[in-house]
């Protein structure tokens, strides 16, 4: 490859990285992204909805991957589908959760799985141990 | 205009391309058989969740067999990347798997921000000569006559820079200099570890101890925006670009520490190696292996 292909890929690959540039940074794309993660404003508080496991000493947040995917934000999403469809998939998703922590050891003390949609002032939730206000959106036992 | 195609084209050993060609392409090997499993379970998922970003605007969803027949076949062609063996050929048709299946992985509502830089280096290195020494290629035939190695490697430098550069800008563009009073990222790692501790994610190490100091976010902030807008300094390389890159890696620490967010590609320094002088490692075991020989 002598200087003048070498120089038009250079100025292309460079180009094609920077374009990004002239869109707007709210419009994401794969390889070429404006990289928007960690510049949007955000409100302190949360509301979403998760699945809790009941135990005879209290409540215990369950994982990713007995909700349905490795990935927090697909986990995320699995729930919060669930909840804006309710009736038979959310009971589904409840007793799928309920079926897997059966078969799970260290929380073999849950007894039963609640889906709750909650509202938490993350610094409060995370510094101070304060919950916000939860509401029960469906709740099956853990048959062992 | 010539002054800027000599410092371009400055003659550079031809070994640390193929060092970078070796390291990089491995880490892109690895890396893809190891998310095997991962890349066709996306590829199974109900396509009323697909939602194209470049490439897969085009290709729309695709049968989860005919992914794992890119997977295999970027796997193979990354096989011949790293040994350099077709280089020609293969190297362009890893490239193109690699950026294809990556795209596919992040068509399905959540874009991901940790294979950019990956598959930019490995599209620079494929139509670099970068397979001219230490690769199978250069066992049969002699390498044809070019443009040297120095510019791709500073190729390589410029695409880093270049993703680091947006990064920066991004945050201006979007929320201002206001960004740095550290709110915004305090507010950010807040809601981050709190979604983290309702699904039952570990939360980051040193989450909870910053969010008791707003003031640290401020200093962090201000930092992060330096590393980012200046990155263009890599390309002077030499010991600027080398307290960058370790500085970057050190932000990246951070990033895991307060969010347990993993960038794996500069966590593991492998996309800061084309501003260290990289062959000098192999060249010196090479070296040394001979000595023990005799």
């Amino acid at each position: 490859m002598n200087r003048v292909p070498a120089a038009v890929l250079s100025i292309l690959l460079i180009g094609a990285t920077l374009s990004p540039l002239v869109r707007n940074p709210n419009d994401d794309s794969y390889p070429l992204s404006t990289y928007p993660m960690f510049s949007w404003r955000r409100p302190t508080q949360l509301s979403m909805s998760y699945p809790i496991g009941d135990t005879p000493t209290g409540r215990r947040y369950l994982t990713p991957r007995i909700i349905g995917s490795g990935e927090v934000l697909q986990a995320r999403a699995i729930v919060e589908r669930a909840v804006s469809r309710g009736g038979t998939e959310l009971r589904t998703l409840c007793e799928r959760i309920a079926a897997t922590v059966a078969t799970v050891p260290r929380f073999s003390d849950v007894t039963q799985i609640r889906i709750m949609s909650g509202t938490h002032e993350s610094i409060d939730f995370l510094v101070r141990d304060k919950l916000g206000p939860e509401t029960e959106r469906f709740h099956c036992p853990v048959k062992r | 205009m010539k002054r800027i195609a000599d410092w371009w084209f400055a003659p550079a050993p031809a070994e640390r391309l193929a060092a970078l060609r070796v390291v990089i392409g491995l880490y892109a090997l690895v890396y893809l058989w190891r998310r095997f499993g991962e890349f066709l379970n996306v590829a199974n998922l109900p396509v009323s969740q697909f939602q194209g970003v470049g490439l897969t605007k085009w290709s729309g969803p695709l049968p989860a067999s005919a992914i794992a027949v890119m997977l295999v076949v970027t796997i193979i062609a990354l096989i011949a990347f790293v040994a350099g063996a077709l280089y020609r050929y293969a190297a362009p048709i890893a490239a193109l798997g690699l950026l294809f299946v990556t795209t596919y992985r992040n068509s399905w509502g959540m874009v991901f921000h940790t294979e950019n830089l990956l598959v930019l280096h490995i599209v620079a290195l494929a139509f670099a000569p970068a397979a001219d020494v230490w690769s199978i290629d250069a066992r049969y035939r002699a390498p044809r006559p070019h443009a040297g190695y120095g510019w791709a490697i500073k190729l390589v430098v410029a695409l880093t820079a270049a993703t680091y550069m947006l990064a920066g800008i991004a945050k201006l563009r979007i929320a201002g200099f206001g960004w740095v009073d550290g709110a915004l990222l305090r507010n950010q790692i807040a809601i981050d570890n709190l979604r983290k501790v309702l699904l039952g994610d570990s939360k980051a190490v040193l989450a909870t101890p910053f969010l008791e100091h707003p003031s640290f976010f401020t200093a962090f902030c201000a930092l992060t925006l330096m590393l980012e807008l200046g990155a263009g300094i890599t390309l002077v390389g030499g010991w600027p670009a080398r307290i960058w890159a370790l500085a970057v890696w050190g932000f990246h620490l951070g990033v895991v520490l307060l969010m347990n967010i993993w960038f794996i590609y500069p966590l593991s320094f492998v996309a800061f190696l084309p501003v260290f002088p990289v062959e000098k490692v192999i060249l010196r075991a090479q070296e040394w292996r001979r000595r023990r020989r005799g």
